[in-house]
């Protein structure tokens, strides 16, 4: 009798278990399939939707609570450098771009646990405010550590390894169309060898 | 059925509940967590609360943009409708509704509002209050509004500060 009673429970448990590990892998593994990618920025236009299936609203709750919809404002997310590797802050890079044809956009480094990284820099984010570009509209923006001689720079200090890059089109023009040329390029300068 | 199968299947059943359950709850739930941690529903007064501007320290909110200034007001329409008010900003502005399952379901920016937003708030279903104008409908009983204010500087999220008594989120009774 025993037995049967314990077989039942160990019957519940693993469907718990295996149905909450199904869950989670879902939104961890489907992330990547609601996504639309420009070279090395992935998009997902769901973002904020009513119209949004329960997959792909759960996996904005879990990666973009509160976010505005697609009509409003578009996020870009970058995560990988140019050779596919995971950003660290012990690595330098570059990030670069021209003009976005939106009425205004930031870049915003977060560490890996999606918030920003826990340091003093005061350089979490570029915006078109602030950025300071050539005459023909290009900019360039240092990522790391310190700050160094640049202008526009983005601070990795504590970010750690597995930051990533949030670009913010508020009011895209109707002529806006995301591209991997039209989206700024991120390249890595060096990176520090491990001790 | 006999042996090790019962079990199998009734494990399987149980997996598929869980599954279902934790992915049309977890929309639910964490908008649980963000009402609770941006304030009580408000039913009297002025229900917007600004949040501090966006730090390093800011956990509220996964990824928080550290250029805007966000004012938030949690809502419950069971205790009848809302009457919102936003103070116009010199650039961008928003306000975003979002209901109790995330969607974002009313966004208004100063593009269409140049000069504020104003808006009545009712649970679906419902009737709106007599002379009530710019009725916007929410399918859930509660949910959060959402103000973003373009301000990237401490001077200018100074200068919303002075601003946002001229907001309003009052639930306006039954």
């Amino acid at each position: 009798m025993l037995r049967r009673v314990l077989a039942w429970i160990v019957a519940i448990v693993a469907g718990l278990v295996l149905g909450g590990a199904s869950a989670w892998a879902a939104l961890t593994l489907g992330v990547s399939s609601f996504r639309s990618h420009y070279g090395a920025w992935s998009l997902n236009r769901a973002a904020g939707s009513t119209a949004a299936g329960p997959y792909t609203r759960a996996i904005i709750a879990r990666y973009g609570l509160l976010a505005l919809s697609s009509r409003e404002a578009l996020y870009f997310n970058l995560d990988r450098d140019e050779h596919g590797q995971p950003l660290s802050e012990s690595c330098i890079y570059d990030l670069t771009g021209n003009a976005i044809a939106t009425r205004w956009w930031s870049v915003t480094l977060y560490a890996n646990d999606s918030y920003l990284a826990r340091n003093d820099d005061h350089a979490a984010s570029v915006d078109a405010t602030r950025i300071s570009a050539s005459d023909d509209g290009v900019w360039r923006a240092r990522i790391s550590s310190v700050q160094g001689d640049s202008v526009n720079w983005l601070s990795s200090r504590n970010a750690r390894r597995g930051f990533s890059l949030t670009l913010r089109v508020y009011n895209p023009q109707r002529d806006f169309a995301p591209s991997e040329e039209s989206l700024p390029k991120l390249t890595t300068v060096s990176c520090a060898s491990a001790s | 059925m006999s042996g090790w199968g019962k079990y199998a299947v009734l494990a399987l059943i149980v997996a598929v509940a869980t599954h279902i359950v934790a992915i049309f709850a977890t929309p639910t739930v964490l908008m649980d967590v963000a009402m609770q941690r941006l304030g009580a529903p408000s039913s009297h007064g002025d229900g917007w609360h600004l949040g501090e501007r966006v730090t390093q320290n800011s956990r509220t909110i996964v990824r928080p943009a550290p250029d805007f200034a966000y004012s938030a007001c949690v809502y419950d329409l069971s205790r009848g409708s809302y009457s919102i008010h936003v103070a116009p900003w010199r650039d961008y502005w928003s306000l975003s509704l979002y209901g109790a399952n995330s969607d974002n379901f009313y966004v208004i920016d100063d593009r269409e509002a140049h000069d504020g937003a104003s808006i009545v708030l009712v649970r679906m279903g419902s009737a709106p209050p007599d002379h009530a104008q710019n009725v916007v409908f929410s399918a859930t009983e509660r949910g959060i509004a959402i103000i973003r204010r373009l301000a990237p500087t401490p001077d200018s999220y100074s200068d919303v500060r002075s601003i946002t008594s001229a907001d309003s989120c009052t639930g306006l009774g039954e």
